[in-house]
């Protein structure tokens, strides 16, 4: 869902108001940031990724469509960004899960919450496992929840590509976990 | 969805995703000092013209200009703002002196007091100063990222090109996240590039430098 006033914002920075483009940043940081996150493995730098991209994003504002989403248009340069860190580190820190399950209101048996936990990061293990294209592409559909046209644009592919890439990238999971 | 698809949603409720930074006030001060750079650029351009022109003549201008500089194996970038910095880890395995398969350079030809293979290369620790030498023609780099402002400049170590970082900066070793480095001289000596990491000024590092055999 876009927050009320996008376009405006969009418009006004466009013509140098900061102020409004502060508030896109605010808007979008904290997706800026989980995106970049899961691209790139590292606080540090997905830290790093997001600011550039706000700052590349704010130089590259005279390029943007009018009435186009600013969604998939930023995602599209932090993605990059933080792809570009992952390729210069030449190794990704792994995602991994909460350290410890918050008490739960309705009390799972222990028996099944460690298997259930066992599972995940069996699951999550084999994500890691995957090339970066497969585990990018799961990232933007099942971490960060991005929409398919999100996705392509993030991934710098065709709309049509996301569905047909996620299923492959779905069955290469499903092979790392036999 | 399939039960597969169900188990990713289900997995990134669950992800140690670390706390999202404010961004606003860090992106906000990095555009006014790009407007404010601007128009002072628009003001001195033809100042500009000229320093450019100075600047591609001139290597050691070039690369203070584009804030970048470089020796085999080290490259050192200043930035507007440092990158969150890890304290450094351990410096690898301990060895014994003797088994470094190439003839390290001793400051007064003092041996150190322990040597630890790692990071590419052998750390030499003294006391008080950290000495890092690896071989820099087999293609291993290191990368710093020092704030804009930082004393960072091109010297020499007889005869050969080095760089004086005089600040608290950022130092990538391949493969590893930033950690924080002090004041450091990189230098080159033939094949291997050395890096001395001590809380001294310039002129007793490049000394402590030029005594190394």
């Amino acid at each position: 869902m876009q927050p009320p006033g996008e376009e405006t914002l969009v418009e006004r920075a466009r013509r140098g108001d900061l102020a409004a483009f502060e508030a896109l940043v605010l808007a979008y940081q904290s997706l800026a940031f989980r995106a970049a996150f899961v691209i790139a493995g590292d606080a540090a730098d997905a830290e790093e990724a997001a600011q550039d991209a706000f700052v590349k994003a704010h130089r590259a504002l005279g390029r943007f469509r009018r009435g186009e989403p600013f969604r998939p248009w930023l995602l599209t340069i932090v993605a990059n960004e933080a792809r570009n860190r992952r390729r210069t580190r030449g190794r990704r820190a792994g995602l991994a899960l909460r350290a410890a399950a918050e008490p739960q209101a309705t009390a799972e048996d222990p028996e099944e919450a460690a298997l259930a936990t066992e599972r995940r990061e069996r699951l999550l293990t084999a994500v890691e496992r995957l090339r970066d294209d497969d585990r990018d592409i799961l990232a933007c559909r099942y971490f960060l929840e991005l929409s398919e046209d999100e996705t392509a644009a993030a991934l710098g592919i065709a709309r049509g590509t996301v569905k047909s890439r996620a299923h492959r990238a779905l069955a290469r999971l499903q092979e790392e976990l036999r | 969805m399939t039960e597969l698809e169900l188990e990713l949603r289900d997995l990134a409720a669950r992800l140690d995703l670390p706390p999202a930074p404010s961004l606003a006030g860090a992106v906000r001060a990095r555009l006014a000092r790009r407007r404010r750079r601007r128009r002072v650029l628009v003001l001195a351009l033809a100042t500009c013209v000229a320093a450019l022109a100075v600047a591609l003549v001139v290597p050691g201008s070039r690369a203070s200009l584009l804030r970048f500089f470089h020796l085999r194996g080290a490259s050192v970038t200043l930035v507007d703002r440092l990158p969150q910095l890890t304290p450094r880890r351990s410096l690898g395995t301990p060895i014994p002196f003797g088994k470094v398969p190439f003839r390290l350079l001793l400051p007064s030809g003092q041996r150190p007091e322990r040597v630890y293979a790692g990071d590419g290369g052998y750390w030499l620790r003294y006391p008080g100063l950290l000495l890092f030498e690896y071989e820099s023609a087999a293609g291993a780099t290191i990368l710093k990222k020092a704030a804009a402002g930082t004393d960072v400049e091109y010297v020499r170590v007889r005869g050969e090109p080095g760089i004086w970082i005089g600040a608290r900066h950022a130092l990538y070793l391949p493969g590893g996240p930033p950690r924080v480095a002090g004041r450091v001289l990189i230098w080159q000596h033939r094949l291997l590039t050395l890096r001395l990491e001590a809380a001294v000024g310039r002129e007793r590092a490049l000394a402590i430098a030029r005594s190394v055999r």
